[in-house]
Protein backbone atom coordinates (compact mmCIF):
# COMPACT_ATOMS: atom_id res chain seq x y z
CA UNK A 1 0.00 0.00 0.00
CA UNK A 2 1.29 3.20 -1.18
CA UNK A 3 1.23 6.43 1.04
CA UNK A 4 0.67 10.23 -0.05
CA UNK A 5 4.64 10.74 -0.45
CA UNK A 6 5.08 7.92 -2.61
CA UNK A 7 2.21 9.07 -4.62
CA UNK A 8 3.58 11.98 -4.54
CA UNK A 9 7.00 11.34 -5.84
CA UNK A 10 5.08 9.27 -8.31
CA UNK A 11 3.07 12.21 -10.03
CA UNK A 12 5.88 14.43 -10.03
CA UNK A 13 8.04 12.07 -11.96
CA UNK A 14 4.78 11.61 -14.62
CA UNK A 15 4.23 15.67 -14.36
CA UNK A 16 7.96 16.31 -15.83
CA UNK A 17 7.87 13.26 -18.39
CA UNK A 18 4.57 13.89 -19.69
CA UNK A 19 5.34 17.85 -19.66
CA UNK A 20 8.63 17.49 -21.64
CA UNK A 21 7.32 14.87 -23.87
CA UNK A 22 6.89 17.49 -27.27
CA UNK A 23 4.86 14.76 -28.94
CA UNK A 24 2.34 14.26 -26.31
CA UNK A 25 1.65 18.13 -25.56
CA UNK A 26 1.32 18.22 -29.43
CA UNK A 27 -1.52 14.85 -29.10
CA UNK A 28 -3.28 16.30 -26.21
CA UNK A 29 -3.26 20.09 -27.15
CA UNK A 30 -6.71 20.23 -27.34
CA UNK A 31 -7.43 17.99 -23.93
CA UNK A 32 -8.79 20.18 -21.12
CA UNK A 33 -9.77 17.94 -18.05
CA UNK A 34 -9.85 17.31 -14.18
CA UNK A 35 -9.03 14.03 -13.27
CA UNK A 36 -10.20 12.65 -9.90
CA UNK A 37 -8.03 9.58 -8.54
CA UNK A 38 -9.37 7.27 -5.50
CA UNK A 39 -7.26 4.69 -3.95
CA UNK A 40 -9.33 1.58 -3.62
CA UNK A 41 -7.12 0.42 -0.66
CA UNK A 42 -6.13 3.26 1.77
CA UNK A 43 -8.57 6.02 0.66
CA UNK A 44 -6.63 8.80 -0.44
CA UNK A 45 -7.59 10.60 -2.83
CA UNK A 46 -5.96 13.58 -5.29
CA UNK A 47 -6.74 15.70 -8.68
CA UNK A 48 -4.90 16.67 -11.71
CA UNK A 49 -5.84 19.47 -13.21
CA UNK A 50 -4.81 19.36 -17.22
CA UNK A 51 -4.57 22.41 -19.49
CA UNK A 52 -4.40 21.67 -22.91
CA UNK A 53 -2.05 18.77 -22.57
CA UNK A 54 -0.05 20.24 -20.10
CA UNK A 55 -0.19 18.88 -16.34
CA UNK A 56 -0.33 22.39 -14.10
CA UNK A 57 -1.23 20.77 -11.05
CA UNK A 58 -1.99 17.90 -8.87
CA UNK A 59 -3.10 17.71 -5.43
CA UNK A 60 -4.12 15.75 -2.48
CA UNK A 61 -8.23 15.77 -1.96
CA UNK A 62 -10.80 16.06 -4.60
CA UNK A 63 -11.22 19.71 -6.17
CA UNK A 64 -13.89 20.40 -8.58
CA UNK A 65 -16.49 18.92 -10.23
CA UNK A 66 -14.22 16.09 -12.22
CA UNK A 67 -14.70 15.05 -15.97
CA UNK A 68 -13.03 11.63 -15.18
CA UNK A 69 -12.07 9.74 -12.17
CA UNK A 70 -9.64 6.80 -11.71
CA UNK A 71 -10.47 4.29 -9.16
CA UNK A 72 -7.65 1.82 -8.33
CA UNK A 73 -4.95 0.43 -5.89
CA UNK A 74 -2.58 2.62 -4.26
CA UNK A 75 0.33 0.56 -5.46
CA UNK A 76 -1.36 0.58 -9.04
CA UNK A 77 -1.12 3.96 -9.43
CA UNK A 78 2.59 4.47 -8.40
CA UNK A 79 3.63 1.66 -11.13
CA UNK A 80 1.38 4.04 -13.17
CA UNK A 81 2.56 7.15 -12.21
CA UNK A 82 6.16 5.60 -12.42
CA UNK A 83 5.51 3.96 -16.18
CA UNK A 84 5.93 0.14 -14.91
CA UNK A 85 2.71 -1.27 -15.48
CA UNK A 86 1.11 -1.10 -18.92
CA UNK A 87 -2.72 0.21 -17.45
CA UNK A 88 -4.71 -1.50 -20.01
CA UNK A 89 -4.06 -5.25 -18.78
CA UNK A 90 -5.49 -3.76 -15.25
CA UNK A 91 -8.07 -1.95 -16.76
CA UNK A 92 -9.21 -5.45 -19.02
CA UNK A 93 -9.01 -7.24 -15.99
CA UNK A 94 -11.35 -4.84 -14.26
CA UNK A 95 -8.69 -3.69 -11.59
CA UNK A 96 -8.53 -0.46 -12.92
CA UNK A 97 -12.18 1.37 -13.41
CA UNK A 98 -12.38 4.75 -15.34
CA UNK A 99 -15.87 6.59 -15.32
CA UNK A 100 -15.31 8.79 -17.87
CA UNK A 101 -16.43 8.85 -22.08
CA UNK A 102 -14.43 6.46 -24.48
CA UNK A 103 -12.42 9.13 -25.69
CA UNK A 104 -11.22 10.24 -22.24
CA UNK A 105 -10.53 6.79 -21.47
CA UNK A 106 -8.17 6.00 -24.59
CA UNK A 107 -6.86 8.97 -24.04
CA UNK A 108 -5.40 8.40 -20.22
CA UNK A 109 -4.03 5.06 -22.10
CA UNK A 110 -2.59 7.40 -24.92
CA UNK A 111 -0.93 9.16 -22.39
CA UNK A 112 1.47 6.30 -20.92
CA UNK A 113 1.81 4.72 -24.17
CA UNK A 114 3.40 7.61 -25.93
CA UNK A 115 5.77 7.93 -22.75
CA UNK A 116 6.54 4.91 -21.81
CA UNK A 117 6.17 2.98 -25.66
CA UNK A 118 7.96 -0.54 -24.00
CA UNK A 119 5.43 -0.47 -21.28
CA UNK B 1 -11.39 -6.17 -9.14
CA UNK B 2 -14.29 -4.78 -8.15
CA UNK B 3 -14.92 -8.40 -5.88
CA UNK B 4 -11.62 -7.37 -4.27
CA UNK B 5 -12.52 -3.67 -3.86
CA UNK B 6 -11.34 -2.81 0.02
CA UNK B 7 -14.17 -1.77 1.87
CA UNK B 8 -13.26 2.09 1.73
CA UNK B 9 -16.87 4.04 1.30
CA UNK B 10 -17.38 4.78 -1.79
CA UNK B 11 -17.33 8.47 -3.37
CA UNK B 12 -20.00 10.25 -5.06
CA UNK B 13 -19.29 11.73 -7.82
CA UNK B 14 -20.47 13.72 -10.71
CA UNK B 15 -19.51 13.77 -14.29
CA UNK B 16 -19.71 16.93 -15.88
CA UNK B 17 -19.88 15.32 -19.45
CA UNK B 18 -21.93 12.17 -19.10
CA UNK B 19 -24.47 9.73 -20.47
CA UNK B 20 -27.89 10.44 -20.14
CA UNK B 21 -30.87 7.67 -21.18
CA UNK B 22 -32.17 9.69 -24.54
CA UNK B 23 -27.86 9.36 -25.80
CA UNK B 24 -27.75 6.13 -24.48
CA UNK B 25 -30.95 5.09 -26.22
CA UNK B 26 -29.62 6.62 -29.56
CA UNK B 27 -26.72 4.63 -29.27
CA UNK B 28 -27.95 1.70 -29.20
CA UNK B 29 -31.09 2.13 -31.19
CA UNK B 30 -28.66 4.00 -33.67
CA UNK B 31 -25.96 1.05 -34.21
CA UNK B 32 -28.35 -1.64 -34.28
CA UNK B 33 -30.74 0.27 -36.91
CA UNK B 34 -28.62 0.44 -40.65
CA UNK B 35 -29.05 0.07 -43.98
CA UNK B 36 -28.87 -3.03 -44.08
CA UNK B 37 -31.88 -3.76 -41.54
CA UNK B 38 -34.47 -2.55 -44.43
CA UNK B 39 -32.84 -6.17 -45.90
CA UNK B 40 -33.46 -8.14 -42.52
CA UNK B 41 -36.72 -6.90 -43.18
CA UNK B 42 -37.23 -8.50 -46.35
CA UNK B 43 -35.39 -11.64 -44.85
CA UNK B 44 -37.94 -11.68 -42.40
CA UNK B 45 -41.16 -11.21 -44.86
CA UNK B 46 -39.32 -14.26 -46.97
CA UNK B 47 -39.91 -16.84 -44.53
CA UNK B 48 -43.09 -15.58 -43.25
CA UNK B 49 -45.64 -16.12 -45.57
CA UNK B 50 -47.78 -12.97 -46.61
CA UNK B 51 -47.95 -9.92 -44.27
CA UNK B 52 -47.03 -11.81 -41.33
CA UNK B 53 -43.60 -10.94 -41.04
CA UNK B 54 -44.35 -8.45 -37.91
CA UNK B 55 -45.94 -11.34 -36.15
CA UNK B 56 -42.17 -12.88 -36.32
CA UNK B 57 -40.62 -9.42 -35.39
CA UNK B 58 -43.01 -9.31 -32.35
CA UNK B 59 -41.75 -12.28 -31.36
CA UNK B 60 -37.93 -11.65 -32.14
CA UNK B 61 -39.01 -8.25 -30.16
CA UNK B 62 -39.57 -10.38 -26.79
CA UNK B 63 -37.45 -12.58 -27.33
CA UNK B 64 -34.85 -9.56 -27.19
CA UNK B 65 -36.13 -8.62 -24.08
CA UNK B 66 -34.90 -11.23 -22.41
CA UNK B 67 -31.56 -10.74 -24.05
CA UNK B 68 -32.46 -6.82 -22.50
CA UNK B 69 -32.29 -8.59 -18.77
CA UNK B 70 -29.72 -10.71 -19.22
CA UNK B 71 -27.03 -8.18 -20.48
CA UNK B 72 -28.15 -5.91 -17.68
CA UNK B 73 -27.32 -8.37 -15.30
CA UNK B 74 -23.99 -9.26 -17.10
CA UNK B 75 -23.05 -5.15 -17.25
CA UNK B 76 -24.55 -4.32 -13.53
CA UNK B 77 -21.72 -6.63 -13.05
CA UNK B 78 -18.76 -5.78 -15.37
CA UNK B 79 -19.74 -1.88 -16.45
CA UNK B 80 -16.62 -1.48 -18.56
CA UNK B 81 -16.07 -1.21 -22.01
CA UNK B 82 -13.99 -4.67 -21.79
CA UNK B 83 -17.06 -5.73 -20.16
CA UNK B 84 -17.62 -8.94 -22.49
CA UNK B 85 -14.25 -10.00 -22.33
CA UNK B 86 -14.53 -9.64 -18.49
CA UNK B 87 -18.11 -11.42 -18.30
CA UNK B 88 -17.03 -14.77 -20.55
CA UNK B 89 -13.30 -14.86 -19.07
CA UNK B 90 -14.80 -15.04 -15.15
CA UNK B 91 -17.82 -17.41 -16.78
CA UNK B 92 -15.98 -19.87 -19.60
CA UNK B 93 -12.14 -19.14 -19.56
CA UNK B 94 -9.89 -15.98 -20.34
CA UNK B 95 -8.75 -17.64 -24.39
CA UNK B 96 -12.12 -18.42 -24.89
CA UNK B 97 -13.53 -14.90 -23.97
CA UNK B 98 -10.63 -13.61 -26.92
CA UNK B 99 -11.42 -15.75 -29.18
CA UNK B 100 -15.01 -15.00 -28.97
CA UNK B 101 -14.44 -11.28 -28.39
CA UNK B 102 -12.89 -11.40 -32.09
CA UNK B 103 -15.37 -13.62 -34.14
CA UNK B 104 -18.25 -11.15 -32.32
CA UNK B 105 -16.19 -7.85 -33.70
CA UNK B 106 -16.15 -9.35 -36.95
CA UNK B 107 -19.75 -8.49 -37.29
CA UNK B 108 -18.48 -4.95 -37.01
CA UNK B 109 -17.03 -5.73 -40.77
CA UNK B 110 -19.55 -7.90 -41.93
CA UNK B 111 -22.08 -4.96 -40.77
CA UNK B 112 -19.84 -1.72 -42.04
CA UNK B 113 -18.86 -3.96 -45.63
CA UNK B 114 -22.58 -4.83 -45.89
CA UNK B 115 -23.48 -1.24 -45.40
CA UNK B 116 -21.40 -0.01 -47.51
CA UNK B 117 -22.63 -1.90 -50.39
CA UNK B 118 -26.24 -1.27 -49.69
CA UNK B 119 -25.83 2.43 -49.46
CA UNK B 120 -23.23 2.50 -52.83
CA UNK B 121 -26.18 0.24 -54.41
CA UNK B 122 -29.08 2.98 -53.33
CA UNK B 123 -26.76 5.56 -54.99
CA UNK B 124 -26.12 4.14 -57.91
CA UNK B 125 -29.84 3.44 -57.99
CA UNK B 126 -30.95 6.81 -57.02
CA UNK B 127 -28.07 8.95 -59.51
CA UNK B 128 -28.83 6.40 -62.15
CA UNK B 129 -24.92 5.50 -62.29
CA UNK B 130 -23.20 3.01 -63.77
CA UNK B 131 -22.42 0.24 -61.43
CA UNK B 132 -18.82 0.25 -60.98
CA UNK B 133 -19.40 4.26 -60.04
CA UNK B 134 -21.27 2.91 -56.82
CA UNK B 135 -18.19 0.57 -55.99
CA UNK B 136 -16.47 4.12 -56.25
CA UNK B 137 -18.52 5.39 -53.77
CA UNK B 138 -18.18 2.37 -51.50
CA UNK B 139 -14.52 3.08 -51.18
CA UNK B 140 -15.73 7.04 -50.87
CA UNK B 141 -17.80 6.63 -47.82
CA UNK B 142 -15.57 4.29 -46.49
CA UNK B 143 -12.88 6.64 -46.97
CA UNK B 144 -14.62 9.80 -45.62
CA UNK B 145 -15.63 7.77 -42.34
CA UNK B 146 -11.89 6.51 -41.97
CA UNK B 147 -10.78 10.10 -42.37
CA UNK B 148 -13.29 10.96 -39.69
CA UNK B 149 -12.32 8.61 -37.47
CA UNK B 150 -8.32 9.53 -38.11
CA UNK B 151 -8.92 13.06 -37.74
CA UNK B 152 -10.42 12.27 -34.06
CA UNK B 153 -13.84 13.56 -35.23
CA UNK B 154 -17.06 12.05 -33.97
CA UNK B 155 -20.08 12.50 -33.94
CA UNK B 156 -20.99 13.92 -30.35
CA UNK B 157 -24.01 12.46 -28.13
CA UNK B 158 -26.83 15.07 -29.64
CA UNK B 159 -25.65 14.39 -33.03
CA UNK B 160 -25.88 10.69 -32.93
CA UNK B 161 -29.22 11.40 -30.81
CA UNK B 162 -30.49 13.63 -33.86
CA UNK B 163 -29.57 10.96 -36.76
CA UNK B 164 -31.23 8.33 -34.81
CA UNK B 165 -34.24 9.41 -34.05
CA UNK B 166 -34.74 11.21 -37.34
CA UNK B 167 -33.73 7.65 -39.27
CA UNK B 168 -36.74 6.19 -36.57
CA UNK B 169 -38.91 8.76 -37.41
CA UNK B 170 -38.50 9.24 -40.72
CA UNK B 171 -38.68 5.43 -41.44
CA UNK B 172 -41.76 4.94 -38.86
CA UNK B 173 -43.74 7.76 -40.79
CA UNK B 174 -42.73 7.30 -44.47
CA UNK B 175 -44.25 3.64 -43.41
CA UNK B 176 -47.49 4.94 -41.96
CA UNK B 177 -48.17 6.80 -45.12
CA UNK B 178 -47.20 3.46 -47.05
CA UNK B 179 -49.61 1.69 -45.10
CA UNK B 180 -52.63 4.12 -45.46
CA UNK B 181 -51.82 3.89 -49.39
CA UNK B 182 -54.46 3.36 -51.65
CA UNK B 183 -53.99 0.91 -53.95
CA UNK B 184 -52.09 -1.81 -51.61
CA UNK B 185 -53.53 -4.52 -49.96
CA UNK B 186 -52.89 -7.05 -47.11
CA UNK B 187 -52.24 -10.34 -47.75
CA UNK B 188 -52.32 -13.66 -45.22
CA UNK B 189 -51.65 -10.92 -42.14
CA UNK B 190 -51.21 -13.81 -39.72
CA UNK B 191 -50.10 -16.70 -41.83
CA UNK B 192 -46.79 -17.10 -40.03
CA UNK B 193 -46.83 -20.85 -40.24
CA UNK B 194 -47.77 -20.56 -43.88
CA UNK B 195 -44.48 -21.83 -45.32
CA UNK B 196 -44.03 -24.13 -42.92
CA UNK B 197 -43.19 -24.41 -39.13
CA UNK B 198 -39.13 -24.37 -39.62
CA UNK B 199 -39.72 -21.40 -41.97
CA UNK B 200 -41.78 -19.53 -39.26
CA UNK B 201 -38.73 -20.20 -37.10
CA UNK B 202 -36.00 -19.22 -39.24
CA UNK B 203 -38.50 -15.75 -39.72
CA UNK B 204 -38.09 -15.23 -35.94
CA UNK B 205 -34.56 -16.08 -36.03
CA UNK B 206 -34.16 -13.17 -38.79
CA UNK B 207 -35.76 -10.78 -36.58
CA UNK B 208 -33.39 -10.92 -34.05
CA UNK B 209 -30.83 -9.94 -36.56
CA UNK B 210 -33.09 -6.11 -36.63
CA UNK B 211 -31.85 -5.76 -33.42
CA UNK B 212 -28.96 -6.85 -34.00
CA UNK B 213 -25.92 -5.02 -31.92
CA UNK B 214 -28.21 -2.52 -29.53
CA UNK B 215 -26.28 -4.64 -26.87
CA UNK B 216 -23.35 -2.77 -27.84
CA UNK B 217 -24.29 0.24 -25.99
CA UNK B 218 -22.84 -1.67 -22.44
CA UNK B 219 -19.54 -0.39 -23.87
CA UNK B 220 -20.41 3.34 -22.79
CA UNK B 221 -21.42 1.77 -19.24
CA UNK B 222 -18.67 4.24 -17.60
CA UNK B 223 -19.94 7.28 -19.57
CA UNK B 224 -23.65 6.90 -18.19
CA UNK B 225 -24.60 9.54 -15.70
CA UNK B 226 -26.29 6.31 -13.99
CA UNK B 227 -25.64 2.34 -13.97
CA UNK B 228 -29.59 2.32 -14.71
CA UNK B 229 -29.74 4.72 -17.48
CA UNK B 230 -27.77 1.26 -19.74
CA UNK B 231 -30.27 -0.62 -18.02
CA UNK B 232 -33.29 1.63 -19.44
CA UNK B 233 -31.45 1.78 -22.72
CA UNK B 234 -31.31 -2.13 -23.21
CA UNK B 235 -34.96 -1.91 -22.98
CA UNK B 236 -36.52 0.58 -24.39
CA UNK B 237 -34.11 0.82 -27.89
CA UNK B 238 -35.41 -2.50 -28.65
CA UNK B 239 -38.93 -0.84 -28.29
CA UNK B 240 -38.32 1.67 -30.62
CA UNK B 241 -36.77 -0.62 -33.66
CA UNK B 242 -39.32 -2.94 -32.96
CA UNK B 243 -41.86 0.02 -34.10
CA UNK B 244 -40.02 0.86 -36.72
CA UNK B 245 -39.22 -2.21 -38.13
CA UNK B 246 -43.05 -3.36 -37.57
CA UNK B 247 -44.16 -0.30 -39.59
CA UNK B 248 -41.59 -0.72 -42.30
CA UNK B 249 -42.83 -4.45 -42.86
CA UNK B 250 -46.47 -3.75 -43.02
CA UNK B 251 -46.14 -0.76 -45.57
CA UNK B 252 -43.41 -3.02 -47.44
CA UNK B 253 -45.56 -6.26 -47.13
CA UNK B 254 -48.87 -3.66 -48.37
CA UNK B 255 -47.42 -1.83 -51.20
CA UNK B 256 -44.65 -3.92 -52.73
CA UNK B 257 -44.59 -7.68 -54.05
CA UNK B 258 -42.33 -9.58 -51.82
CA UNK B 259 -40.81 -10.58 -55.51
CA UNK B 260 -40.13 -7.50 -56.04
CA UNK B 261 -38.37 -6.61 -52.50
CA UNK B 262 -36.85 -9.62 -52.21
CA UNK B 263 -33.06 -9.73 -53.75
CA UNK B 264 -32.83 -5.97 -53.89
CA UNK B 265 -30.30 -4.30 -52.14
CA UNK B 266 -32.74 -1.18 -51.72
CA UNK B 267 -36.10 -2.15 -50.48
CA UNK B 268 -36.52 1.40 -48.53
CA UNK B 269 -36.31 3.18 -52.19
CA UNK B 270 -38.98 0.22 -53.49
CA UNK B 271 -41.22 1.61 -50.60
CA UNK B 272 -40.39 5.34 -50.77
CA UNK B 273 -41.48 5.22 -54.29
CA UNK B 274 -44.44 3.11 -54.17
CA UNK B 275 -45.72 5.27 -51.47
CA UNK B 276 -44.83 8.76 -52.69
CA UNK B 277 -43.50 8.61 -55.80
CA UNK B 278 -39.94 10.19 -56.82
CA UNK B 279 -40.31 12.02 -53.43
CA UNK B 280 -41.02 9.25 -51.18
CA UNK B 281 -37.61 7.73 -52.79
CA UNK B 282 -35.08 11.09 -52.18
CA UNK B 283 -36.94 10.97 -48.76
CA UNK B 284 -35.95 7.20 -48.19
CA UNK B 285 -32.41 7.44 -49.80
CA UNK B 286 -31.68 10.80 -47.53
CA UNK B 287 -32.85 7.91 -44.64
CA UNK B 288 -30.68 5.80 -45.95
CA UNK B 289 -27.24 8.36 -45.96
CA UNK B 290 -28.05 9.05 -42.66
CA UNK B 291 -27.58 5.34 -41.48
CA UNK B 292 -24.10 5.12 -42.61
CA UNK B 293 -23.11 8.31 -39.63
CA UNK B 294 -24.07 5.87 -37.42
CA UNK B 295 -23.14 2.81 -38.97
CA UNK B 296 -19.23 3.64 -40.16
CA UNK B 297 -18.03 6.09 -38.02
CA UNK B 298 -19.51 4.30 -35.02
CA UNK B 299 -18.31 0.89 -36.18
CA UNK B 300 -14.66 2.25 -36.91
CA UNK B 301 -14.87 3.97 -33.61
CA UNK B 302 -15.70 0.86 -31.57
CA UNK B 303 -13.97 -1.72 -33.34
CA UNK B 304 -10.64 -0.04 -33.26
CA UNK B 305 -10.70 0.96 -29.53
CA UNK B 306 -11.08 -2.74 -28.82
CA UNK B 307 -8.37 -3.42 -31.46
CA UNK B 308 -6.18 -0.83 -29.44
CA UNK B 309 -6.49 -2.12 -26.29
CA UNK B 310 -6.00 -5.77 -27.11
CA UNK B 311 -2.92 -4.53 -29.17
CA UNK B 312 -1.55 -2.63 -25.56
CA UNK B 313 -2.45 -5.71 -23.92
CA UNK B 314 0.02 -7.94 -25.82
CA UNK B 315 -2.76 -9.89 -28.10
CA UNK B 316 -2.55 -8.39 -30.59
CA UNK B 317 0.73 -6.97 -33.07
CA UNK B 318 1.98 -3.44 -31.49
CA UNK B 319 1.64 -1.99 -34.41
CA UNK B 320 -1.85 -1.87 -33.77
CA UNK B 321 -1.45 0.35 -31.02
CA UNK B 322 0.39 3.10 -32.85
CA UNK B 323 -1.05 6.66 -32.60
CA UNK B 324 -1.52 9.53 -34.54
CA UNK B 325 -1.07 12.65 -32.88
CA UNK B 326 -4.84 13.14 -32.49
CA UNK B 327 -4.13 9.99 -30.20
CA UNK B 328 -5.88 7.59 -32.52
CA UNK B 329 -5.07 4.11 -33.21
CA UNK B 330 -4.87 5.30 -36.97
CA UNK B 331 -3.42 1.45 -38.09
CA UNK B 332 -6.57 -0.26 -36.06
CA UNK B 333 -8.77 2.13 -38.08
CA UNK B 334 -7.18 2.24 -41.77
CA UNK B 335 -7.15 -1.77 -41.04
CA UNK B 336 -10.49 -1.78 -40.65
CA UNK B 337 -11.59 0.54 -43.55
CA UNK B 338 -9.04 -1.97 -45.80
CA UNK B 339 -11.35 -5.58 -44.37
CA UNK B 340 -14.51 -3.07 -44.62
CA UNK B 341 -13.47 -2.14 -48.32
CA UNK B 342 -12.46 -5.89 -49.25
CA UNK B 343 -15.11 -7.83 -47.68
CA UNK B 344 -17.41 -5.24 -49.33
CA UNK B 345 -15.79 -5.67 -52.72
CA UNK B 346 -16.60 -9.24 -52.80
CA UNK B 347 -19.97 -8.91 -51.55
CA UNK B 348 -20.16 -6.24 -54.67
CA UNK B 349 -18.42 -9.28 -56.89
CA UNK B 350 -21.17 -12.01 -55.40
CA UNK B 351 -23.81 -9.96 -54.32
CA UNK B 352 -24.03 -11.97 -51.72
CA UNK B 353 -25.29 -9.76 -49.23
CA UNK B 354 -28.11 -11.62 -48.07
CA UNK B 355 -25.48 -14.35 -46.64
CA UNK B 356 -23.99 -11.34 -44.68
CA UNK B 357 -27.88 -10.89 -43.44
CA UNK B 358 -27.22 -14.41 -42.50
CA UNK B 359 -23.71 -14.84 -40.88
CA UNK B 360 -24.79 -12.32 -38.54
CA UNK B 361 -28.31 -12.79 -37.55
CA UNK B 362 -26.53 -16.25 -36.20
CA UNK B 363 -23.59 -14.45 -34.85
CA UNK B 364 -25.70 -12.43 -32.81
CA UNK B 365 -27.82 -15.20 -31.76
CA UNK B 366 -24.57 -17.52 -30.83
CA UNK B 367 -23.71 -14.57 -28.56
CA UNK B 368 -26.98 -14.19 -27.13
CA UNK B 369 -27.14 -17.95 -26.03
CA UNK B 370 -23.48 -17.57 -24.62
CA UNK B 371 -24.67 -14.14 -22.55
CA UNK B 372 -27.41 -16.54 -21.24
CA UNK B 373 -24.85 -19.12 -20.06
CA UNK B 374 -22.85 -16.92 -18.94
CA UNK B 375 -25.55 -15.23 -16.36
CA UNK B 376 -26.16 -19.05 -15.40
CA UNK B 377 -22.55 -19.82 -15.13
CA UNK B 378 -21.91 -16.10 -12.71
CA UNK B 379 -24.86 -16.92 -10.54
CA UNK B 380 -22.85 -19.91 -9.32
CA UNK B 381 -19.37 -18.47 -9.23
CA UNK B 382 -19.79 -14.44 -8.25
CA UNK B 383 -21.67 -13.50 -5.71
CA UNK B 384 -21.82 -10.25 -5.37
CA UNK B 385 -24.36 -7.91 -5.38
CA UNK B 386 -25.92 -7.34 -8.39
CA UNK B 387 -27.65 -3.59 -9.54
CA UNK B 388 -29.66 -5.43 -12.02
CA UNK B 389 -30.91 -9.13 -10.98
CA UNK B 390 -32.92 -10.86 -13.99
CA UNK B 391 -35.91 -12.46 -12.59
CA UNK B 392 -36.17 -15.98 -11.99
CA UNK B 393 -33.20 -16.24 -13.53
CA UNK B 394 -32.13 -20.03 -13.72
CA UNK B 395 -35.31 -20.83 -15.94
CA UNK B 396 -35.12 -17.71 -17.99
CA UNK B 397 -31.66 -17.92 -18.93
CA UNK B 398 -31.71 -21.90 -19.57
CA UNK B 399 -34.22 -20.61 -21.96
CA UNK B 400 -32.31 -18.19 -23.19
CA UNK B 401 -29.27 -20.59 -24.01
CA UNK B 402 -31.56 -23.35 -25.33
CA UNK B 403 -33.86 -20.58 -27.45
CA UNK B 404 -30.49 -18.72 -28.34
CA UNK B 405 -28.53 -22.01 -29.56
CA UNK B 406 -31.69 -23.37 -31.44
CA UNK B 407 -31.58 -19.86 -33.48
CA UNK B 408 -28.69 -19.83 -34.35
CA UNK B 409 -28.64 -23.19 -36.16
CA UNK B 410 -31.89 -22.36 -37.63
CA UNK B 411 -30.39 -19.07 -39.37
CA UNK B 412 -26.97 -20.43 -39.35
CA UNK B 413 -27.94 -23.36 -41.70
CA UNK B 414 -30.77 -21.22 -43.75
CA UNK B 415 -30.31 -20.57 -47.37
CA UNK B 416 -30.30 -16.81 -47.64
CA UNK B 417 -31.40 -16.95 -51.25
CA UNK B 418 -34.25 -19.44 -50.77
CA UNK B 419 -36.77 -19.52 -47.89
CA UNK B 420 -37.25 -23.38 -48.12
CA UNK B 421 -33.71 -25.09 -48.97
CA UNK B 422 -31.09 -25.10 -46.35
CA UNK B 423 -27.74 -24.40 -46.50
CA UNK B 424 -24.28 -25.13 -44.66
CA UNK B 425 -23.05 -21.44 -46.58
CA UNK B 426 -23.78 -19.13 -43.39
CA UNK B 427 -22.78 -21.41 -40.88
CA UNK B 428 -19.59 -22.22 -43.09
CA UNK B 429 -18.52 -18.58 -43.01
CA UNK B 430 -18.90 -18.45 -39.01
CA UNK B 431 -16.68 -21.60 -38.34
CA UNK B 432 -14.01 -19.93 -40.69
CA UNK B 433 -13.77 -16.51 -38.60
CA UNK B 434 -14.18 -18.88 -35.47
CA UNK B 435 -11.32 -21.07 -36.60
CA UNK B 436 -8.69 -18.34 -36.89
CA UNK B 437 -9.43 -16.30 -33.99
CA UNK B 438 -9.40 -19.72 -32.43
CA UNK B 439 -6.18 -20.48 -33.54
CA UNK B 440 -4.80 -17.07 -33.43
CA UNK B 441 -5.62 -17.20 -29.79
CA UNK B 442 -3.69 -20.59 -29.22
CA UNK B 443 -1.13 -20.45 -31.25
CA UNK B 444 0.33 -17.21 -32.47
CA UNK B 445 -0.65 -14.74 -29.29
CA UNK B 446 1.40 -16.48 -27.10
CA UNK B 447 4.56 -16.00 -29.13
CA UNK B 448 3.38 -11.92 -29.42
CA UNK B 449 2.90 -12.10 -25.18
CA UNK B 450 6.27 -14.12 -25.07
CA UNK B 451 7.83 -11.19 -27.18
CA UNK B 452 6.02 -8.37 -25.59
CA UNK B 453 7.53 -9.76 -21.83
CA UNK B 454 10.95 -10.55 -23.34
CA UNK B 455 11.14 -6.65 -24.97
CA UNK B 456 9.39 -4.49 -22.04
CA UNK B 457 11.78 -6.74 -19.91
CA UNK B 458 15.57 -6.12 -21.61
CA UNK B 459 14.18 -2.50 -22.94
CA UNK B 460 14.28 -0.52 -19.47
CA UNK B 461 14.87 -1.32 -15.86
CA UNK B 462 11.68 -0.72 -13.04
CA UNK B 463 11.99 3.20 -12.48
CA UNK B 464 9.99 3.51 -9.65
CA UNK B 465 12.50 3.18 -6.31
CA UNK B 466 12.20 0.37 -4.35
CA UNK B 467 11.41 1.22 -0.74
CA UNK B 468 11.63 -0.40 2.21
CA UNK B 469 8.56 -2.39 3.33
CA UNK B 470 6.59 -2.06 0.16
CA UNK B 471 6.06 -4.58 -2.28
CA UNK B 472 7.91 -4.73 -5.47
CA UNK B 473 6.12 -3.50 -8.36
CA UNK B 474 4.20 -5.94 -10.85
CA UNK B 475 6.23 -7.31 -12.94
CA UNK B 476 5.01 -6.76 -16.70
CA UNK B 477 3.38 -9.26 -17.14
CA UNK B 478 2.18 -10.16 -20.83
CA UNK B 479 -1.14 -11.03 -20.08
CA UNK B 480 -3.15 -13.08 -17.12
CA UNK B 481 -3.79 -15.60 -19.37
Amino acid sequence: MADWAELQEALADYTVSCNSNERLRKMQRDWTRLLHFVCSDNGIVFTMDVDHGEIVRTCEGHEGVPDIVVTTESETFCDMFWGDLNPVQKYLRGEIKVKGTQEDVMRLDAISYVIWPDA
Amino acid sequence: MEGSESPVAPMVHVLRRSVGTPTAVATSAGLAFAAIDFLGVVSVATYALGASAWIAILIGGLFVLLVSGIFSELNGLFPTAAGIRLYIGRAIGPRTSLAVGFTYMSTVVLVIAADAFLIGAAIGHVLHEPSWLSYVWIFVLLGVAAGANLRGIRLAGWLQSIVTYTVLASTSVLSVIAIFHVGGSFKKPFALFGHGGFSAVQAVAFSLFLYAAFEWVTTTAEEARQPRVITKALFIAPALIWGAATLFSLGLSHLVPIGQSHGSAYPQLLLGTATLGTVGELWMFAVTLLTALNTFNGGFLVASRFIYATARDGSLPRSFAKLNLQAVPWLAVVTLAGASALVAAVVFATHQWLLLVAVGATIEAAIYAVGSWCVLALRRKDLRERPFRLIAAKPLATFGLVLFAFLALASGFSDPKDAHKLSLLPVAVIAVIALLSTSYVMFVMPKLQAQAAARAAASRPKRRPTRPNTAAPEVLAPNDE
